[in-house]
């Protein structure tokens, strides 16, 4: 039995292995290599999070949504597994991207939060996801809490682009006069070893990702098996 | 027959059994007025500033009014077994969306009938000519919301929690729909037309066709056992 | 210097949590695995 597990577990060891190395590659670029920003300074760095960050967690919800596609046609349990796994992951992701944006603020704003259009479309991301995680768990019946969960993936994915939409024109249609415009990233001159300490960073963090999602993914995969011998045994 | 002959059959139903009892359509009407009340307490407005809160006021009143219909949306449903029956039965469980959808909506535009105009009297209101504008965008608000609403509430029907959890995942997703009428409606009530909100005005109709499809379309999948 | 106090807390923050879940996901992964072959090992004898 265990050495059924090897190959998929080596495969996971590599994958590990190699997000580590990028990891560490893009950390020394991104905070010893690259120059500090001339307008923002050293704080600029936390881009370098803050970027991947927010992809990783969109990325995530795309997979929410296939797999909850998936998982409302053709009812195979792996979907709706994918589609736990990619959730939770990106709810992490998506926190992460709050916590990194709200430290760059402060320096770069004076406050810790600000209604900007990022900030908040974060927010409700993270809102919707938190909510398709408590809906998980608050059905008992398994197959009704897949289903509920794969409505909400899809129906929550359909509604981002109209959030967006309606947050971006709240936000530039009431724009305060006054020097924070945190819509746009002050990016100027931007130098090259910039751009490869974030490509590195993000080349990581994708690496991490999956590494992060095929261990959860292969959670959710023993779990299913343990109900489902647990009901053969009659337990 | 046709998926709205069928949707119109549950939806006729379901206004039969409200008309006999009108449990919801009371409860709903008397939670929206109480509200009005408690708004006022709650934010002292100067007469000037009225206008500008009002939108926004109106549509936090509907929304916590909508929801409580939402939560009794499937009631009779449950109560009765009803379920099996209408899944045994040749019926396309779009017609089924779009029944509870077109239920809830009804209860929430009459509603909306009467708390609006009384809005109008105890805030002291004068735009009483833009009434009709102000109906328009809280339609076609509501109905967004009645879609969404009758999806999370289908899905949430066995959650623990229930009150508690569809709000939660409701009201994240009117985000769009939650701005794009009060920005509507501050417009109609600052320049007397849509002007500006056009753009928001467009936004609303495509959230409701969008989520209406797709309603319809998934609502199959939901109701299963 | 500043400054680096702020890099410092988002790159401590973030990397922190990431450990944090990835402890908690090898956590649970062994727990599942346990209880999987246990399952399975008893199977056998049954």
């Amino acid at each position: 039995m265990a050495k059924q597990l090897q190959p998929a577990h080596n495969r996971k060891g590599i994958l590990g292995a190699l997000a580590l190395v990028a990891v560490a590659v893009g950390l020394y670029w991104s905070l010893v290599v690259a120059p500090p920003d001339a307008y923002q300074g050293e704080v600029q760095r936390i881009m370098y999070l803050h970027l991947p960050s927010i992809l990783i967690a969109y990325l995530s919800y795309f997979l929410v949504f296939i797999g909850s596609g998936l998982y409302l046609w053709k009812r195979e349990k792996r979907d709706d597994i994918l589609a736990h796994a990619a959730a939770e992951i990106g709810v992490l992701f998506t926190a992460l991207t709050i916590i990194e944006g709200s430290i760059w603020g402060r320096p770069t704003w004076g406050v810790w939060w600000t209604w900007d259009a990022r900030l908040t479309l974060t927010a409700i991301l993270l809102l919707i996801y938190v909510g398709y995680l408590m809906l998980r768990s608050l059905i008992e019946d398994e197959n009704r809490a897949a289903t509920a969960a794969a409505v909400l993936g899809i129906i929550g994915f359909l509604d981002i682009p109209l959030i967006h939409m309606s947050v971006y024109w709240w936000r530039t249609l009431h724009q305060p006069p006054s020097i924070l415009r945190p819509d746009k990233l002050p990016w100027e001159n931007v130098h090259p070893s910039m751009l490869t300490a974030l490509t590195i960073s993000f080349v990581g963090f994708l690496l991490l990702y999956f590494y992060l999602l095929s261990l959860r993914y292969r959670i959710g995969e023993m779990r299913q098996e343990i109900q489902a011998l647990r009901l053969k045994r009659g337990a | 027959m046709t998926l709205l002959g069928q949707a119109y059959l549950l939806l006729w139903k379901d206004v039969l059994l409200e008309l006999r009892r009108r449990d919801s359509l009371l409860t709903m009407f008397f939670f929206g007025t109480l509200l009005l009340f408690v708004f006022h307490f709650s934010f002292d407005l100067a007469p000037e500033r009225v206008p500008e809160m009002a939108p926004a006021l109106l549509w936090l009143a509907f929304l916590f009014t909508g929801t409580l219909g939402l939560a009794q949306l499937f009631q009779a449903e449950r109560e009765n077994n009803c379920f099996d029956a209408l899944l045994l039965s040749p019926l396309d469980r779009g017609a089924l969306f779009l029944a509870k959808t077109g239920f809830n909506l009804i209860l929430m535009v009459l509603v909306e009938i009467v708390v609006i105009p009384l809005f109008w009297i105890l805030f002291n209101l004068r735009s009483w000519n833009l009434l009709p504008q102000v109906f328009l965008v809280t339609l076609l608000g509501t109905i967004g919301f009645c879609v969404l609403g009758t999806l999370m509430s289908a899905i949430t029907l066995r959650a623990r929690a229930r009150e508690l959890l569809l709000p939660l995942v409701l009201f994240p997703l009117m985000i769009p729909v939650i701005l794009a009428t009060i920005r509507c409606m501050e417009e109609v009530l600052r320049t007397g037309q849509f002007g500006d909100a056009l753009p928001w005005l467009r936004l609303l109709l495509g959230f409701d066709v969008i989520f209406l499809t797709a309603g319809v379309l998934i609502f199959d999948r939901v109701i299963e056992s | 210097m500043r400054a680096w106090g702020f890099v410092a807390a988002a790159y401590g923050i973030v990397w922190g949590v990431i450990l944090l879940y990835l402890y908690s996901l090898k956590r649970r992964y062994n727990q599942a695995a346990a209880k999987l072959n246990e399952l399975r090992s008893d199977g056998g004898q049954r």
